[in-house]
């Protein structure tokens, strides 16, 4: 098996000044692997995909990721989008890791970039869309904006904050071909929170339920 | 009935003696009196009919005097009213657009969730120092240094837009959700590029409202500062007052200065509203539709 491209160790999870959400967290992801987290609400789901992102310090024990530009892609549990700009607009945004810091200091990034931009949006089906606000779409389209950003960006490891929650079967359904895409196509690992831990099963690789303050791996 | 008792009963009626008191107190430690208003009731007396009625060749007639040529043929354009009008609205504008590229930059590094705590605290600070002093006082200072005329007038409003606007525009990109900022740190991207591309257009109406709001701001205090002689429609305003002591026009003056800006504020709040309405039906940026020859997408 190949080496892992994230590993906690013994580690605490939460915020500072107060009691771990979670303790002596012990995590590997491989490269094509999902791993799905499922857990009640309030459990520290959000604030695990946050401290591997960088987005919040780890309390204590050690995580080891390369976290270089464009590595991580993080879509938050409310998406991310920049809700007064375009389709089109939050898709490039994936581009700006990859693309030259001089081309993006007065523009959006070059051809090339709305080249992979333009065939995101098509094979996430909203090539209708390119021009239209994120407040004019449904929650089901803007989470196909958000991983279109992500295609864009080709990240090492994607980290999914329950995207598929409060959609209809069908479209969670495509939603989730589509992160498997992704993973399949470029070699990425996930860590996708859901609700349903039915519905993580079925495209996961592990699913880890948290209990208390315990991260453990449903059999 | 004691004290204590009247005051449980009729709380309020204490509150209200006592703060009637307490203005009689301090309006005569002003030396504030009715003689001094009935003196003022007689000056008018003498001076209504040199005020009355409004002189309108401030409109009409070409100014006989001016700081700053002016080459139009038509006499209404070179007249006092229209030509400091004019010069008040230039001084406006461009201190607005000086003002607000200046504020932008500054009011990024001045964000706590975009610029790290040191830098945005030199910032507030440098922010907060412009911010002192009213721009009539800044006026005052750059006649000094300038000699009368607009340059003072646009640098003078210029810090102050700076200033304000800096501090409203900080605020606002405070405000803004902090999924998208997440989303695009954990991409690794510089801090810079998660303010320009990220916070800015997400801010984006807010900030539009801002600016027009200031410009709107600007030209009322346009008329202010030519009183100091760094020009606009109040140098010719204050040398009616002063120089020549001719009310009728300076009147006449006033009441042109109150209908511009009720226009103005209309306009302006008529514009705000499009992009505030934006926010609740299709919220992105509208400035291309309200700019009228801006290519539409």
């Amino acid at each position: 098996m190949s080496e892992p491209i994230l590993r906690i160790s013994n580690a605490a999870i939460g915020f500072e000044n107060s009691e771990p959400l979670l303790d002596s967290v012990n995590l590997e992801l491989y490269p094509g692997e999902i791993i799905g987290i499922i857990g009640r609400s309030g459990l520290g789901k959000t604030s695990l995909l946050r401290t591997i992102a960088g987005l919040i310090p780890l309390l204590s024990g050690e995580l080891e990721v390369s976290r270089g530009v464009g590595e991580i892609g993080y879509i938050p549990q409310r998406l991310g989008l920049i809700t007064h700009q375009t389709v089109g607009y939050n898709v490039m945004m994936g581009a700006l890791p990859k693309a030259p810091l001089w081309q993006t200091i007065f523009s959006l990034p070059g051809q090339e970039y709305r080249d992979q931009a333009r065939s995101a949006i098509e094979s996430v089906g909203l090539s209708e869309k390119v021009l239209e606000p994120i407040s004019l779409l449904s929650g089901g389209q803007q989470r196909r904006v958000a991983i279109a950003r992500s295609m864009v960006q080709q990240p090492t490891i994607l980290l999914a904050d329950e995207c598929l929650g409060e959609l209809d079967a069908d479209t969670a359904k495509d939603i989730i071909s589509l992160i498997t895409n992704i993973v399949k196509e470029q070699g990425t690992a996930a860590i996708i929170v859901d609700h349903n831990p039915v519905r993580a099963s079925t495209f996961c690789n592990r699913v880890l339920q948290i209990r208390g303050t315990r991260l453990e791996e449903v059999e | 009935m004691n004290f204590s008792q009247l005051l449980k009963k009729r709380p309020r009626l204490i509150l209200y003696a006592l703060i009637s008191i307490l203005v009689i107190i301090v309006a005569d430690s002003l030396g504030l009196n009715l003689y001094n208003l009935g003196q003022a009731w007689d000056n008018l007396g003498l001076l209504w009919p040199r005020i009355w009625p409004p002189d309108f060749s401030v409109v009409t007639e070409r100014a006989a005097y001016s700081y700053s040529d002016c080459n139009w043929d038509a006499d209404w354009m070179c007249s006092p009213a229209v030509h400091g009008l004019v010069e008040t609205i230039e001084i406006a504008f461009l201190s607005t657009i000086f003002g607000m590229i200046i504020a932008l930059p500054l009011s990024m590094m001045a964000a706590h969730n975009l610029a790290p705590v040191w830098l945005s605290i030199i910032m507030r600070q440098i922010l907060a120092a412009l911010r002192v002093l009213p721009s009539l006082v800044w006026a005052l200072f750059l006649v000094i240094l300038f000699g009368p005329g607009p340059l003072a007038g646009v640098l003078a409003m210029t810090f102050y837009t700076i200033g304000y606007l800096g501090k409203l525009q900080y605020e606002t990109l405070e405000g803004v959700s902090r999924h998208p900022l997440e989303a695009a740190r954990a991409m690794g991207l510089p801090r810079w590029q998660v303010a320009r591309y990220f916070a800015l257009p997400e801010a984006s109406n807010a900030l539009w409202s801002q600016m027009l709001f200031m410009f709107e701001y600007n030209i009322r205090h346009g008329s202010i500062i030519g009183l100091v002689g760094a020009g606009g429609i109040g140098w010719y305003l204050s040398n009616y007052l002063s120089v020549y002591s001719r009310y009728d026009r300076a009147l006449a003056m006033i009441l042109i200065i109150y209908l511009a800006v009720v226009v103005i504020d209309q306009i302006s709040l008529s514009l705000r509203h499009r992009f505030m309405d934006s926010e609740v039906h299709a919220p992105r940026a509208r400035w291309r539709e309200i700019i009228p020859f801006f290519p539409k997408k």
